[in-house]
């Protein structure tokens, strides 16, 4: 099962400050025990709210764009990280090794389960299926 | 540039709604076209937080508290990631998505290896990119 970790916002990644090289190389050497246990599938950062942010909305069809920054910081995500275990204990015990300097010892995470196209049942036709098994494949291998 | 599209969760979202087959058609048929343009690098979709975690750090205490949470607008639902060259293509992009009323997307745009600076050395560069390709392969 796919798990997706949620590293939540704070004041200083909406600040935009960048990670000392300790966290840098903390950080690296967790992600490469992830990949040596075939775990980790991605993970990315996101720059702050203001760095390129908007927020959609749909009404009537029509969306209506706003530009970052937003000021509700706990409710916006700094970056993900995506991983691949055999139950939700094992995604708990990888959570648990994340690297505790970050966020200055009170980074708060998000731990979240991956919809994979057995959990659709029937709405999801043979045909829509095989057409979203094709585009992972082809979107993949851009990354 | 790279952004991430995040789909925020909803009512819907949070109690297991699942898609009709019209929405998946929709959707696929939209992915499709991202797909063509070669903009589409990822895109998931997560169960409602009843199945999700958090977890707080305060030292060497790791607190863990089950969901549900009753944040919604907090919670996220899912997400895309998009290869594109401005945040205006992003949001052209974003204007076709089949979505209904009430639907809020974010738009947040990815770090690149270039913004880190020196903290990044070249070691650590070089084993950064060793790392996520190997990540990368596993991934379907």
């Amino acid at each position: 099962m796919k798990f997706m970790i949620i590293r939540k916002a704070d004041a200083e990644t909406e600040a935009g400050a960048m990670p000392t090289a300790q966290l840098v190389s903390d950080m690296m050497a967790y992600n490469k025990a992830m990949i040596d246990a075939g775990v980790m599938l991605d993970g990315m950062g996101l720059k702050p709210s203001a760095s390129g942010g908007a927020r959609i909305q749909f009404a009537g069809g029509k969306p209506t764009v706003v530009d970052g920054p937003f000021a509700e910081t706990k409710e916006l995500v700094a970056g993900f990280t995506l991983i691949q275990v055999g139950s939700r204990e094992e995604a708990l015990e990888w959570v648990k090794r994340w690297p505790p300097i970050d966020g200055h010892g009170k980074v708060a995470l998000e731990l979240r389960q991956v919809y994979e196209a057995e959990d659709f049942g029937a709405e999801f036709a043979p045909e829509i299926r095989e057409q979203e098994a094709h585009l992972r494949e082809r979107a993949a291998a851009r990354d | 540039m790279r952004f991430m599209v995040i789909v925020k969760a909803s009512k819907e979202s949070e109690a297991g709604v699942m898609p009709s087959q019209q929405l998946l058609t929709d959707m696929g048929n939209y992915n499709e076209a991202l797909v063509k343009a070669g903009v589409l690098l990822a895109g998931e979709g997560l169960h409602p937080s009843s199945k999700g975690a958090r977890m707080r750090f305060s030292g060497k205490e790791r607190t863990v508290i089950d969901g549900p949470f009753s944040e919604t607008k907090e919670l996220i639902a899912g997400f895309w990631l998009w290869q594109v060259r401005s945040k205006e293509e992003a949001l052209e992009w974003l204007r076709r998505a089949p979505f209904d009323d009430g639907v809020e997307l974010e738009l947040r745009q990815v770090f690149e290896m270039d913004d880190f600076g020196a903290a990044l050395t070249p070691e650590l560069r070089e084993q950064e990119k060793r790392v996520f390709d190997a990540a990368r392969s596993k991934r379907p």
